[in-house]
């Protein structure tokens, strides 16, 4: 609560000054445990802004689009973008910054420490066909959930967002202004891909072919990334066409290995792609592979430094040459 | 699957494997006729996905092979390369397609038995594999890419 407080306080002093255009942030949804991003443009609509576990978007995706909220082009050029940013969401801002996709002095970044964000799946599963607007707040270990005019108490690590128990750091880099918070920071050990690597190569082909093969190609993985904005993709151009219109396996096996090859050090694992997804395919499962291969092979870490250029435009002249006849 | 002949599709670039192999051919070096070669300007012109397009497409094994590190045409291009292409090497396996159907290599100009070393090295091992079958299914246009 303390969160929103503080972020309601920041938001109407940043949304009275002259330079700022407008702040993206979360409001409360109007069903069940949705919280919803929302633009606003007046000091005085500052209370509408919360901070939970439930703001489990990442806000950083609506920096690259042509018309955020109300605000058509011309208006986002009148001032600044003020964003609300977790630990996740403000290295997304460090690696779009990075390789020019947006200025940051365009920008005004208020970061959150976020305590971990639930894993939506999970407790619509727990609580299912909640129609009132819900309430969580973490409270030491644990969750407690208003939901129908009943509390309950959840342990954190049953409800918590998969990324969240492997999170790098919660503390959100390169803000204006930050909502202090508690923070803590892990080591992702990587094991599931290890296991997964470990498994014999058919195994791992009738499992891909399998989650591959329930892709219905709603683009919705690509679309909620906050790093997929490139105004020609090579997902959707006719001319060459890479990826044919027909849904099945083949095309898309290209179709997410273009995807994640695409996100190879540069995915920043806020997890968006997995939460959209409508069919359940663990992409993250794939995104984090590369990200341990990239930092394995070439000493990589996406969004880790501000400084540092592209992975794939700079080269080291003692690169492993592995496989290489 | 004695009888079965692989098509491996094989990305050269201009300035080095691809003379190499005219060499190979100008030496007389024998190796297998399973190689279809597509000549590129460089091995970094090789997009990740002209790989998987050609397995999609039908080719059983793909070759991608260039200047060796340091003596590129255009100083850095394979070094570009071998970034990405052993990457994609690592996440190619990972997503069940056999480490042997994508393979690379180092071929100067002057290497012509080297590239007929390379070329029997790799459809021996496709051979082994047998046919790919992660192919199109649906082929209603004809497009080139």
């Amino acid at each position: 609560m303390d969160a929103t407080k503080s972020l309601r306080a920041i938001a109407r002093e940043v949304l009275g000054r002259e330079d700022i255009a407008c702040l993206i942030g979360y409001e409360k949804g109007s069903y069940g445990f949705r919280a919803q991003p929302c633009v606003l443009t007046e000091p005085d609509q500052a209370d509408r802004l919360i901070f939970s576990p439930l703001c489990v978007h990442n806000l950083t995706n609506y920096l690259t689009l042509e018309q955020i909220g109300p605000l058509s082009k011309a208006d986002i050029g009148k001032g600044k973008i003020a964003v609300v940013v977790k630990g996740c969401d403000s290295r997304a801002i460090t690696v779009l910054c990075a390789e020019n996709g947006i200025k940051r002095e365009n920008l005004y970044v208020i970061g959150v420490h976020s305590p971990g964000v639930v894993d939506l799946k999970k407790i619509e599963r727990r609580f299912p066909n909640a129609v009132e607007p819900a309430e969580v707040s973490l409270e030491g270990d644990s969750f407690t959930i208003t939901c129908e005019g009943e509390t309950a108490s959840v342990p954190r690590s049953e409800l918590v967002n998969a990324k969240c128990l492997r999170c790098k750091n919660n503390v959100p880099q390169g803000c204006d202004v930050v909502v202090e918070g508690p923070e803590h920071s892990m080591e992702d050990d990587f094991a599931d891909i290890a296991a997964l690597e470990a498994k014999p190569l058919e195994e791992r082909a009738h499992m891909w072919q399998e989650q591959f093969s329930s892709c219905i190609r709603c683009y919705a993985c690509r679309n909620s990334c906050p790093l997929c904005y490139c105004s020609e993709c090579i997902l959707d151009k006719l001319r060459p066409q890479f990826v044919r219109r027909s849904v099945d396996f083949p095309e898309n096996l290209l179709f997410h290995s273009a995807r994640a090859f695409h996100l190879a050090g540069r995915c920043i694992e806020c997890g968006e792609c997995e939460r959209v997804c409508p069919q359940d395919i663990p992409l993250m499962v794939l995104n984090r592979k590369l990200a341990r291969d990239v930092k394995e092979l070439f000493g990589y870490e996406a969004g880790a430094d501000p400084e540092q250029k592209a992975l794939f435009v700079t080269f080291k002249p003692d690169d492993p040459n592995e496989g290489i006849l | 699957m004695s009888s079965f002949e692989p098509k491996i599709v094989a990305f050269l670039c201009n300035w080095c494997t691809y003379a190499g192999a005219d060499l190979a051919g100008t030496s007389r070096y024998q190796y297998p006729p399973n190689v279809r070669v597509i000549r590129v300007m460089c091995s970094s012109r090789i997009n990740p996905a002209f790989i998987i397009n050609a397995l999609l497409e039908g080719a059983d094994g793909v070759l991608v092979s260039g200047c060796h590190p340091g003596e590129c045409h255009y100083t850095s291009g394979n070094y570009m390369a071998r970034r990405r292409l052993v990457l994609m090497h690592r996440m190619l396996e990972y997503l069940g397609i056999h480490p042997d159907r994508f393979r690379m290599s180092w071929v100067s100009a002057s290497e012509g038995a080297k590239w007929a070393e390379v070329v029997t090295e790799v459809t021996e091992a496709v051979k082994v594999l047998g046919p790919n079958v992660i192919k199109r299914e649906q082929v209603w246009m004809q497009q080139s890419l």
